[in-house]
């Protein structure tokens, strides 16, 4: 038989296709999960962007070319990279913004959160407090392996470092060089108990810092030896190499050497506002720098001002300040001009003042860092490529500006209508609102932007391709279902065809071998009217008569290809076949307007069909038989009329195979009608609903139609044509 | 050729299924004026008996493990034999009925028919007559007539010889044009044909439409 050949190759294709899927997936995941996918990496900071970078603390952005982070945060981490790799080395050149504290890069690091120490993995840094390279391991808690001076000269803020660190299996090798020296120092550590993999990070505690050309490239064993050689050489020849007297690039400031004196003469930032208008006076405040770019702004537990063009050294989200400068009052905050700015220590940032909207906007906050809440309505560009968010909080709108650079990719995927959180200073300036918002939100980095929640998924756009979505999984559902009934149905057809084969090759052979052994034994007696004779005649008969009731059965059996042929020619071949020739008419009529009917339904149709018409030609001898297939808008009706003998109808006859053309109906839902009398002929109706169509026009109607029968009935509407078998 | 006539009718019988065999060969070797020669139980074997060049008769199983008797028939015709083929079957589709019969067979009996039929048949056949009972006969008649061709698709074909357009057809028959196309290259195939003249064409000749008025 063809068909389980087929559902066997159908099944060994769906094997393979499996089995592929599976290679797939795991190819894709060792893909994935390569310990060395995407390397080498090396920044892009110089062409301003940092996507691949993840945040965790620090005010970090990009500024000519790289990467900064001004903030005196401890422990603020930038990372990157694939979380599987295993033997690498990162490189790149620092620069410590501070005076205490220390900065580095990160390797091999896991489970990363915001916090001093919240990550696993290894950190080499530059340390200016005991001007040492510090190497350690983190895991959620800090251990110092060991640490040792690179330079008598000692670290110094505002000097390029070449800071190099690489693992290798469970060898963690750090090297620092100081270009402007020419020296290494070089620390190395064997972790036992090693971290395999990780990711890359840059971070800094207290000091923030200028990081640039990182680049990150796998290592070998040999680079791993390479690297220890070196650095024995450079130990031997530092010794021999008597230290240059340390040049930075970038000039140290005076006050960075002079040991700060806070002045005792300063005055609370709030009470500036109660200076002279007419006559500017100099004031002294001290205060936390809280934005430098693109204005200095420094808080007190007051207030904030602004400083415009001050004289001051490089400064620091978080630096302890104190500034002395003419102070110009404001409606609601001061601007301190021609000030000069000095710089007392590093301490930690101050947080952001949670406010509402509507509390910002009268001015109590300005000049301060705050957090609001908003609902993003829109965004664009500004002038000097800033990047401008419209938010709301109620009736309440502002605007908050970021700095371009890290900021591009979160700012272009931004949605309209996310629900978010923004920290940054607060500014009633209207050289800043332009008069349009009540107040501006003067943000630091991406990293003071968060995204609540998405915009709600209920957009209009959503909603009409959820609809179209579920819609078009109906429809495949449907015609899913539908092919699976008509691979069901084709199984069926096939077993009966198998079973007509066997019946004939056994059964209605046997009766015609046995019928022929009777005639041979008839053939041999003498005598042709003994009772031996009529007794064999009897016997010959009753096997002929099993024999054509077993070829009827095979005929009924052997199914008709219902699928490319219309029932009712089918049925009317078959009228003529039973008639052969005799004087029965024979008429078929089609009525309405034919569509294709489902193949169950056809089949059952010409099954019923069938048995009616083999009734009315053996047992009620018409004149006239009459086929009649109607079709209407959701039904089709098979009729089957004789003017024959007709008989009485009794409930208790159940002959005629009448129980089962019922029974037959019954399985497609469809209602069965048979009239007779005797002498009347006899009329047989059967109609079957057809499945609906679905067009487009169709849907909305169905949709109705069954929400309607389901409320109303208080149980799920009866399918028009239930493919169960129960009789 | 005087003898012929009084020589007893050599009889060889293929069919499978033993009970069969065996029947027949009793039965028809109580007849006066016949005698089974072989029997076999595939058209292979057949083939290779001796008796099968010596038999003026065969009669023929056509469902049959290996080759089936339509192919024997072919098998027979190719080997040179003789021996006229009356198929002996439990079959009577339209389709085996013309089959057997487009392969050279002189008589076609269901198994069920009784013996007079048998007899008289193999006595046709033997004498160079055609032996098709009145019913089969009607069939094959039927069969010879009838194309594959569906009503709708006659009726297409009718107003197609007429000379109407797809898109007229469409109309007429409220149909859309789409499926009228689809109609008309059902009928090329199926008459295998070359374009919508010759099957018009075709369909004339062959009687499948009539051209009234």
């Amino acid at each position: 038989m063809s068909f389980p050949r087929l559902l066997r190759r159908r099944a060994v294709v769906a094997l393979l296709l499996c089995l592929f899927l599976a290679l797939g997936l795991a190819g894709l995941r060792a893909y994935l999960h390569s310990p060395g996918r995407g390397l080498p990496y090396r920044d892009s900071f110089s062409k301003g962007t940092a996507e691949e970078w993840k945040a965790l603390g620090g005010t970090w952005e990009l500024a000519n070319g790289m990467m900064r982070n001004d903030s005196d945060e401890r422990g603020a981490k930038l990372l990157s990279g694939s979380p599987y790799w295993h033997n690498y080395s990162i490189e790149a050149d620092i620069n410590l913004l501070g005076v205490s504290g220390d900065a580095g890069l990160v390797i091999r690091s896991r489970d990363e959160e915001e916090g001093v120490n919240s990550y696993n993995g290894y950190y080499a840094g530059l340390r200016t407090r005991d001007n040492s390279l510090v190497l350690g391991r983190a895991e959620h808690g800090w251990i110092e392996v060991t640490k040792s001076n690179p330079a008598p000269g000692g670290i110094r803020p505002f000097q390029w470092y070449h800071l190099k660190l690489m693992a290798f299996d469970c060898q963690i090798v750090a090297v620092v060089t100081a270009p402007s020296q020419g020296t290494s120092t070089s620390l190395a550590i064997n972790d036992q108990d090693c971290v395999q993999t990780g990711r890359i990070g840059l971070r800094s505690y207290s000091s923030g810092g200028i990081w640039r050309n990182v680049v990150a490239r796998s290592a070998t064993h040999q680079d791993l030896a390479e690297v220890l050689r070196r650095v024995g050489n450079e130990r031997n020849s530092e010794s021999r190499n008597p230290v240059a007297p340390a040049s930075s690039e970038i000039p140290s400031p005076e006050q960075q050497k002079a040991v700060p004196r806070p002045s005792a003469n300063t005055q609370n930032i709030d009470s500036l506002l109660l200076s002279s208008f007419a006559a500017p006076a100099v004031a002294t405040i001290r205060g936390v720098v809280v934005l430098t770019t693109p204005l200095l702004f420094v808080q007190d537990s007051t207030g904030g001002v602004s400083i415009p063009q001050p004289t001051a050294p490089p400064l620091k989200v978080g630096d302890e300040v104190e500034v002395t400068g003419e102070v110009h009052p404001g409606d609601f905050s001061s601007t301190m001009e021609h000030a000069k700015v000095q710089m007392l220590w590093a301490r930690t940032p101050v947080p952001p003042v949670s406010v509402t909207a509507s509390q910002a906007s009268t001015g109590r906050y300005a000049a301060t860092f705050v957090e609001v809440q908003g609902r993003l309505v829109g965004k664009e560009r500004g002038p000097d490529n800033t990047l401008i968010l419209d938010l709301d909080e109620g009736p309440q709108s502002f605007r908050a500006i970021m700095n371009p650079g890290r900021s591009d990719y979160l700012f272009s995927k931004l949605k309209p209508d996310s629900s978010l959180r923004l920290r940054g200073i607060c500014v009633v300036d209207p050289a800043f609102t332009k008069n349009l918002t009540p107040f501006v939100l003067l943000l630091r980095s991406n990293e003071d932007l968060e995204v609540l929640a998405g915009p709600p998924w209920w957009s209009t756009g959503h909603v009409i391709v959820l609809i179209v979505a579920s819609l078009l999984l109906a429809l495949v559902g449907v015609s899913l279902y539908h092919r699976v009934e008509h691979w069901r149905l084709r199984a069926i057809l096939e077993e009966r065809e198998r079973l007509a084969h066997e019946m004939h090759d056994t059964l209605a052979q046997s009766f015609a071998g046995i019928g022929f052994q009777l005639q041979a034994i008839r053939n041999g007696l003498p005598d042709h009217s003994s009772p031996i004779n009529q007794q064999l005649e009897l016997a010959c008969n009753l096997v002929r008569h099993s024999h054509e009731e077993a070829r009827r059965s095979i005929a009924t059996l052997r199914s008709e290809d219902l699928e490319s042929e219309d029932i009712l020619v089918a049925l009317d071949r078959c009228a003529r076949r039973m008639v052969e020739g005799g004087s029965v008419e024979v008429v078929s009529e089609r009525e309405g307007d034919q569509r294709t009917i489902p193949l169950r339904i056809a089949d059952t149709l010409y099954r019923i069909g069938q048995e009616a018409v083999a009734n009315a030609v053996r047992h009620a001898h018409p004149f006239l038989l009459t086929i009649r297939l109607t079709y209407s808008g959701d039904s089709v009706c098979l009729q089957i009329e004789d003017d024959g003998a007709g008989f009485v109808q009794r409930s208790d006859l159940q002959g005629f195979g009448i129980r089962g053309m019922r029974r037959r109906a019954q399985s497609i839902s469809a209602a069965f009608q048979l009239q007779s009398k005797p002498d009347e002929g006899t009329r047989i109706r059967v109609e079957a609903a057809l499945p609906p169509r679905f067009t487009l026009a169709s849907w909305p109607k169905l949709l109705w139609k069954y929400g309607k029968e389901h409320w109303n009935n208080g149980r799920p509407a009866r399918r028009a044509n239930s493919h169960s078998y129960r009789g | 050729m005087a003898d012929r006539r009084d020589a007893p009718i050599r009889i060889l019988i293929v069919d499978d299924h033993p009970v069969v065999l065996a029947g027949l060969t009793s039965m028809l070797g109580t007849q006066a004026g016949m005698e089974v020669v072989g029997s076999a139980s595939s058209g292979e074997e057949a083939l290779e008996m001796p008796q099968a060049r010596s038999a003026d008769v065969v009669l023929l199983d056509l469902r049959m493990p290996g080759m089936s008797g339509i192919d024997t028939l072919h098998a027979l015709k190719r080997a040179k034999i003789k021996a006229r083929a009356i198929i002996l079957t439990s079959y009577e589709t339209d389709e085996d009925i013309y089959r057997a019969v487009q392969a050279g067979a002189l008589g076609y009996l269901l198994k069920d028919a009784p013996q007079s039929d048998m007899i008289e048949a193999i006595r046709a056949v033997h004498g160079g007559k055609r032996y098709f009972p009145r019913h089969i006969a009607a069939r094959l008649a039927e069969r010879m007539m009838r194309t594959d061709l569906t009503s709708r698709e006659l009726e297409v074909l009718g107003m197609l010889a007429r000379g109407l357009t797809n898109k007229e057809i469409g109309r007429g028959l409220a149909i859309s044009g789409n499926t009228v196309r689809n109609h008309v290259n059902s009928i090329i195939e199926k008459l295998e044909v070359s374009d919508r003249t010759e099957a018009a064409t075709t369909a004339i000749r062959r009687g499948l439409i009539e051209l009234s008025n």
